[in-house]
């Protein structure tokens, strides 16, 4: 008793002078966030802010501008091409995102088990999309997707089907858009998975070995479990990744035919490049913040992270 | 955490749509898909800027050919030249418009002068450009950039939007005996024609490209435009339903392919022979002849058929460029003085544009027409010169001058047709479209 009596001073000492040091690590924390807060202020902040006040004007470039108060996004708002857009880009994402998400697992799971040369091949391949321009990806599966001369076509031959108009076809576009939005998205996403699973500590799985799970059970019951929080973020960042897709659609259809690939982002874009007043581009761009900010956050919620943070 | 994550996420979103947003900033001039002249302008002397949109070699020379000229001809005003390529054109002129660097001359087809002068985007040039100048253009050419009295850009050249190009040698092993006249038998002898090797007809393949280079057959088969004369009503009717059933029925058969990767007024595809039949316009011509020699002894042009039957109809649109002054320009003179120069003044400065592009192109100008006339090898270098002359374009005529919008109803509406939608419903759509469009831009009364 005396004894705890006796250190308490000290202790009441040592936590009266803490705040002096704590303040000098904020002060440098600070400082050292400073560079960032003020880009993204200067980059994201006052654009958006701006964004929304000019939303609500007719603006000329040439003219006094005209307030229409919320007359552009009433206009967003009645337009079915902007709402089917934003349908097409959630199909679009439905599909590209679990392949991969699922793919990006398995190649991670193969390059984590194969030897450190032949996994390092791997993860290089894996990687090669990622740094590719989606331009030249565009490119490259326009010519796959050809209709005479394409390499898909000549492979479906082989085994006796006839040409398909794959990008020429209302009806084959938009999934053939998804091929190359999987290929340029798989690279990063393997990566972030495989440094997740590096993270999970072998003796998990070695004790798991000892009471006979085998590895199904192990995948299931450990490395799903702890990998969640990498999907959830994975989840998230490929769905806003993908939903806003417009350099395959514009480069590899102009979002025809018959608007079956104009994604939401192209949509805005060629509407802003069409646009004498702006306004709507503007307004639309917004709405389609807050969707996909408000699915964003139904993914965060439906989609508990914390336990995983515990275990 | 939750809150950390929440912040995180929403961060991401944010700076996604920062994207969104990062796509309606300006850029700055010139850049790598732009070629900007380079040069130092001389201190104490008037920089004008002249934007023009890419498309030949030969086309860009000419260009720049002229730009040095007016440069060394007199020391107060430095013309600084950039060529854009067409597929970046309206970004890159959006962009810098937002940005307030748009350039003080710039390119633009008639279809886009209406639009452009009543929203204040070009200067009137009417007293800027000498009268001569002005009484020397064919009087329709200047009605088309004529906007409530006043003229708002100086015309360059016109050239009809679709003739068709057609292949003899297939036609003759065919056993067709000349270019179809109605569009019922170019549906016929496309199907007829088309094979393992060759389709058998191209057409615009994607609705952009359907709705300007349409708007001739569009004037042929119903004998008005989808919108009143007043903008004030959309005129999508059913008169347009054997354009769009063409489209369904040369889509359907095969003979009309699907997209073959580059745009309408590209004739390459044609001139690697993969086609028997092209509507093209009269620009076609030059690239034929400079990359497709061998292909042109085996080439005719015909006009587009009609639907009735009967020639000397409208099937073009007289579309081209012209030059025009930035609404926000501080040099309104210095730039109308060197337009005048370039392409109202000496026949000797423009004459060599109608050479270099082996007279595919036809000046506005009566007595730059005369000149070229005179020159003793024009249907010698461009063997379809006189039949485009004769009996194409006494009968085209100029583009619409209402929104792209409009046009692009109709355009999506032959591109749904030929996708397999019942042309009624595609026509419908398209009527419902032009009204939505009026009402939001609020068109009704400002046609013309």
């Amino acid at each position: 008793m005396t004894t705890i009596q006796a250190q308490a001073p000290p202790a009441k000492g040592r936590a009266r002078r803490r705040p002096k040091p704590a303040h000098r690590d904020n002060r440098i924390a600070f400082l050292m966030l400073a560079p960032a807060l003020v880009l993204l202020g200067i980059f994201v902040l006052w654009p958006l802010v701006y964004a929304w006040y000019v939303s609500f004007f007719n603006w000329s470039f040439y003219t006094e501008s005209v307030f229409v108060g919320l007359r552009n996004f009433r206009l967003v708002l009645a337009d079915p091409v902007f709402w089917a857009s934003i349908g097409r880009g959630l199909r679009f994402s439905v599909i590209v995102v679990p392949a991969i998400l699922i793919l990006a697992f398995v190649f991670a799971n193969l390059v984590k088990a194969m030897g450190q040369r032949m996994g390092t091949l791997l993860k290089v391949s894996i990687y090669i999309p990622t740094v590719i321009s989606g331009v030249i990806a565009s490119i490259v599966f326009v010519l796959i997707y050809e209709y005479r001369q394409g390499l898909l076509n000549w492979l479906i031959g082989l085994v006796g089907f006839e040409n398909q108009p794959w990008l020429g076809s209302a009806s084959t576009a938009l999934l053939a858009l998804t091929a190359p939005a999987i290929w340029l998205g798989l690279g990063l996403a393997s990566l972030i998975m495989l440094a997740g699973l590096l993270d999970i500590p072998e003796s998990y799985y070695e004790s798991a070995e000892l009471d006979g799970a085998n590895w199904w059970q192990r995948t299931v019951f450990i490395t799903v479990p702890l990998m969640r929080n990498i999907g959830l973020y994975l989840l998230v960042t490929c769905f806003v990744a993908t939903i806003q897709q417009y350099e395959l659609p514009l480069i590899m259809t102009s979002g025809g035919p018959v608007q079956s690939t104009l994604l939401p982002n192209l949509h805005i874009f060629l509407r802003f490049t069409n646009d004498d007043t702006v306004g709507y581009s503007i307004a639309a761009a917004l709405l389609l913040f807050v969707v996909l900010g408000g699915l964003s956050a139904v993914i965060f919620r439906v989609i508990n992270s914390e336990k995983a943070v515990d275990a | 955490m939750r809150s950390t994550r929440r912040l995180t996420g929403g961060l991401g979103v944010v700076a996604a749509t920062a994207l969104v947003l990062a796509a309606c900033s300006g850029t700055p001039d010139g850049g790598p898909e732009g070629s900007a002249s380079g040069e130092e302008v001389p201190e104490g002397v008037t920089e004008v800027t002249f934007w023009q949109q890419s498309f030949t070699d030969e086309e860009n020379e000419w260009y720049e050919s002229v730009v040095d000229s007016y440069n060394e001809s007199q020391d107060e005003v430095h013309v600084t030249l950039t060529a854009v390529p067409g597929d970046a054109w309206e970004q890159r002129m959006t962009a810098a418009q937002a940005a307030g660097n748009a350039p003080d001359i710039r390119t633009m087809n008639y279809g886009g002068v209406r639009n452009a002068a009543l929203t204040s985007q070009i200067t009137p040039l009417s007293d800027l450009i000498s009268a001569e100048a002005w009484d020397d253009l064919q009087e329709n050419v200047r009605g088309s950039v004529t906007v409530d009295g006043e003229e708002y850009a100086y015309p360059m050249l016109v050239e009809p939007s679709a003739i068709l190009w057609y292949r003899t040698d297939l036609f003759e092993a065919a056993g067709i005996d000349g270019p179809p006249t109605t569009w019922d038998e170019l549906v016929a002898d496309a199907e007829l024609l088309t094979n393992d090797e060759v389709f058998g007809m191209r057409l615009a393949q994607n609705a952009p490209d359907m709705s300007w280079s349409t708007w001739g057959y569009q004037w042929n088969v119903a004998g008005h435009l989808p919108i009143s004369d007043d903008w004030s009503e959309g005129m999508a009717t059913e008169d347009y339903a054997p354009l769009l059933q063409a489209f369904q029925d040369l889509f359907a058969s095969g003979a009309l392919p699907p997209a073959d990767g580059v745009g309408y007024p590209d004739a390459s595809t044609f001139g690697d022979g993969q086609y028997a039949m092209m509507a093209n316009g009269s620009w076609a011509a030059s690239q034929l002849l400079s990359d497709y020699p061998d292909l042109v002894p085996n080439v005719a042009v015909a006009p587009m058929p009609s639907f009735d039957g009967q020639s000397g109809q409208t099937t073009a649109t007289l579309g081209g460029w012209t030059w025009a002054v930035d609404g926000n320009t501080e040099v309104a003179e210095e730039a109308a003085t060197f337009i005048e120069w370039a392409l109202g003044g000496d026949t000797e400065n423009v004459v060599p544009f109608f050479e270099a592009t082996q007279f595919s192109k036809v000046s506005p100008r009566v007595s730059v027409a005369e000149a070229i006339s005179a020159l003793p090898d024009v249907d010698t270098v461009n063997p379809w010169n006189a039949v485009i002359q004769e009996e194409i374009v006494p009968f085209a005529q100029p583009e619409p001058g209402y929104p792209w919008n409009v046009s692009l109803a109709m355009g999506e509406a032959i591109e749904a047709a030929m996708q397999g939608t019942p042309v009624s419903e595609a026509l419908a759509a398209a009527n419902d479209k032009i009204n939505t469009e009026i009402a939001n831009s609020q068109l009704a009364g400002t046609g013309s």
